[in-house]
């Protein structure tokens, strides 16, 4: 048995640890209290930030939902783009056989399996129009996506109140994107129409 | 306290495996244990199999949950998260990627509903602490790597990394409590 599991509490709440070694924490706290409640107030913080990053609305729902609904289709739209592998107008809202044509390229997913990536929303977008980017922890690609305008529009990095232009969406029928490789973390981006900033979204990571 | 959710009825009834103490903990925090997986798998029905897995085994463990552990709220949120982390790691993650891909879709936005506030308060607090605990933190929570794995990628001694992150926890706890 462990001594006490101290510093391997946070580990053990965090999932840092491998099956045996949770195992232990849990012999060792079934009869040693102080470690039993130091498990549990990590247990606490790790919920609480589970609760901070959100809560899906409905798990059963989920499954019920239309296929290739816009919103599944913005990752796999992303990820294909990434690679530059097909041409993304064939794309829309055929989520299937894009899926298809990713499972037969290794490279494509040895990249996508190793690319986590974020999102954050532009906004205000004007007239109905929705637009965001995914972009990978450490900053080196993003995608901007605008939804609902065939209109080329401007995208510029936001930083120390000056804007730096990156590029210009591309038409891909309903959708407009743009991939932008990069060496370094964004944390401000503009969607822009002409000189005028339309949308901004702002990035964590 | 024994449940910070304020149930300790539900909790000691749990550990003293009454079964209707497993069904109204799964009633209430079926939402959250969802989300715990989901939010390392990535995929719905693969979230589902890991709730169901994680507590069926801790059904099946006599004294796995005691009220000593805590709130039974965080036991049950750790247990399916940590089922949902050694399921990723063990799938092939090429296989696990065509699988996500191929799932039934599910919408986006439905799925991402968290509270901007809350949200807000966990980018808050985790950019406040200083980068050598923040970084194994961040890497401990959402890459879900183990503490040896962040000790190789950080080039850090292994006990360093260890009272890194279980300070990094504390002070990310007490700031989220306190915010």
């Amino acid at each position: 048995m462990i001594e006490h599991v101290g510093d391997d509490a946070a580990l053990y709440a965090l999932g840092a640890l491998d099956d045996a070694q949770r195992d232990a924490c849990d012999l060792h706290a079934s009869a040693c209290p102080a470690c039993a409640v130091l498990l549990g107030q990590a247990c606490d913080d790790v919920t609480a930030m589970v609760e901070a990053d959100g809560v899906p609305a409905a798990p059963l729902r989920a499954k019920t939902l239309p296929r290739a609904g816009l919103g599944a289709f913005w990752p796999a739209l992303a990820a294909v783009i990434l690679v530059a592998l097909l041409p993304a107008s064939l794309l829309y809202r055929q989520n299937a056989s894009v899926t298809a044509q990713l499972a037969q390229e290794d490279a494509m997913v040895a990249r996508l399996a190793s690319s986590d990536h974020r999102t954050a929303k532009f906004g205000p977008m004007p007239g109905g129009h929705s637009a965001r980017v995914m972009y990978g922890p450490t900053g080196s690609w993003y995608v901007v996506m605008v939804k609902g305008t065939r209109k080329p529009m401007q995208v510029a990095w936001m930083h120390d109140g000056e804007k730096t232009m990156l590029g210009t969406t591309r038409s891909l029928g309903e959708v407009a994107m743009l991939y932008l490789p990069q060496s370094h973390r964004m944390e401000k981006l503009a969607l822009m129409d002409g000189n005028e900033v339309v949308a901004e979204a702002n990035l964590a990571y | 306290m024994a449940d910070g959710d304020g149930n300790r009825d539900l909790a000691t009834a749990f550990a003293a495996r009454e079964r209707w103490a497993f069904e109204e903990a799964y009633r209430q925090f079926a939402g959250l244990l969802y989300a715990a997986a989901y939010n390392v798998l990535g995929e719905a029905e693969d979230a589902r199999d890991a709730v169901h897995d994680a507590l069926a085994r801790v059904w099946r463990s006599p004294g796995a949950y005691t009220p000593a552990r805590g709130a039974l709220k965080s036991f049950l949120t750790v247990c399916v998260r940590n089922e949902a982390i050694t399921r990723a790691r063990s799938q092939n993650r090429r296989t696990r990627l065509a699988v996500r891909l191929a799932a039934e879709p599910v919408e986006y936005e439905e799925l991402r509903i968290g509270d901007p506030i809350e949200s807000d308060r966990l980018r808050i607090a985790l950019a406040a602490l200083p980068e050598e605990i923040r970084r194994p933190l961040e890497l401990a929570y959402y890459d879900q790597m183990t503490h040896v794995e962040i000790a190789r990628a950080l080039d850090a001694p292994l006990g360093t990394i260890k009272s890194r992150i279980a300070n990094g926890l504390r002070r990310l706890g007490a700031a989220m409590r306190h915010a």
